[in-house]
């Protein structure tokens, strides 16, 4: 645990590395452990002062977090304030305006006793090799491949149809495509050729709502989990593919 | 089967992850799971009183080779690893509030540690050591995360279960406030 070293002032002339505060709950805990305090009877004001000493010095905190601090501070004048306000009876005792934040503390502290069985036991298996460790590196390219999430789809087929935009295109009314006509056209492309460039193929739909449809047909296969959109490497074309346990298709209804 | 004890040894020395008794059971039905069970016990065993520097452990709920502490420093000389990477403090503590809440949604996990831990649920996510479960039935349907075997591996633990009950845990804070 974090041991309870005085702190120098800044002026002082040297630094000393120590552990920092994660989040606010974990300097509260501190400060409890340090005052001594019984964590189911915290004396509000004695704790928000020391806090925000903290806060104001800005010492051992992790300054990414100083809004979440902040927020606490917060939290603890308002308790304080729910404290001080007259009120016609006392207050009882499960109405407790701390116990909000008691409950809190006492879950993270059990999380803070996790953290340290883990770490232990961290250091632990650090030291031992097993055989799978010399195996496990090796699939890397596995791991290059990235699965295209649906707002870069979207951004793509919103590109395309800008670029289509300025195309000036008259569009005739024609045939007219059905969402499950679509979707069997992309399964048998892709029974056929394994795998198809998302953007080409939009590109390649006659007309704008052909190509509309086209989009909507392959999001509802990518979330039937029958197809899967791939990007082999960042800024590359996505591809979309076939996939290998998919289920038979054709169940998919528009 | 009387050579099932070496049969075994196989099994698991070409295993790349941590191989399971059902995994060796599809292997050898012709064998009684009983059979199975006693003759890894003896395995790990013989390993254990042999005095060599191989042992068998039990983690992730399989079975699998390893080496003894005291060659650590060895072993990464040959392998040239200076340290092995540790987590960090905050996706260590977002991991052990994963672990004890699971399923478990990233609004809850901040709450817990009352920090947002957007981003180091992403860090675990990649990690491989939580997995996404599925989707909360609550407003916005936030995705739920769950520990991976990667975690009980990584941890050397078998189960989730191996954790540290309430009771131990409790026990645990007296000490140290003690």
């Amino acid at each position: 645990m974090l041991e309870d070293i005085q702190p120098t002032p800044a002026d002082d002339g040297y630094l000393v590395k120590l552990q920092i505060f994660e989040g606010p709950l974990d300097l509260l805990l501190f400060l409890i452990k340090k005052k001594k305090i019984d964590i189911h009877d915290i004396p509000i004001a004695v704790i928000t002062r020391e806090y925000l000493d903290y806060l104001g010095r800005k010492e051992r905190i992790n300054l990414d977090r100083e809004a979440e601090f902040l927020l606490m501070a917060a939290l603890l004048i308002y308790i304080k304030s729910q404290i001080l306000l007259p009120r016609e009876q006392p207050i009882e005792p499960d109405v407790d305006p701390r116990k909000e934040l008691v409950d809190r503390l006492v879950d993270y502290q059990k999380i803070k006793a996790v953290c340290s069985v883990l770490r232990e036991k961290e250091d632990e298996m650090s030291q031992i090799w097993k055989r799978t460790a010399l195996t496990a590196p090796l699939p890397e390219e596995d791991l290059d491949l990235i699965e295209v999430s649906l707002f870069d789809l979207a951004e793509s087929f919103f590109t395309l149809m800008k670029r289509k935009q300025n195309e000036n295109q008259r569009v005739i009314k024609g045939k007219e495509v059905s969402m499950a006509e679509k979707m069997d056209e992309i399964v048998a492309v892709l029974k056929e050729r394994s795998f198809l460039d998302f953007l080409e193929y939009l590109d390649a739909q006659e007309t704008i709502e052909e190509a509309l449809i086209a989009f909507f047909c392959l999001l509802e296969l990518i979330k039937a989990r029958l197809v899967v959109a791939i990007q082999e490497q960042l800024f590359h074309t996505i591809k979309v593919w076939l996939r290998k346990d998919a289920p038979t298709p054709a169940k998919v209804d528009d | 089967m009387e050579n099932l004890k070496e049969i075994l040894e196989a099994l698991i020395f070409i295993s790349v992850e941590p191989l399971t008794v059902e995994k060796m059971k599809e292997v050898l039905t012709e064998v009684p799971e009983t059979d199975i069970a006693q003759t890894i016990q003896a395995l790990v065993t013989t390993y254990e009183t042999s005095g060599g520097a191989i042992r068998i452990i039990q983690t992730a709920g399989g079975y699998v080779f390893s080496t003894k502490p005291e060659h650590d420093p060895y072993v990464r000389r040959l392998l040239q690893i200076e340290r092995k990477k540790k987590l960090s403090g905050q996706a260590l503590e977002t991991l052990s509030a994963v672990a004890y809440h699971q399923p478990v949604t990233q609004a809850e996990i901040s709450a817990i540690r009352s920090v947002d831990s957007t981003y180091s649920l992403h860090t675990l996510l990649e990690n491989k050591l939580i997995k996404i479960v599925g989707r909360k039935e609550a407003p916005g349907r936030p995705l739920l995360y769950r520990t991976t075997e990667k975690f009980l591996a990584y941890f050397g633990l078998n189960a989730v279960e191996d954790l540290p009950s309430e009771e131990e845990l409790k026990k645990l804070m007296q000490e140290e406030n003690a």
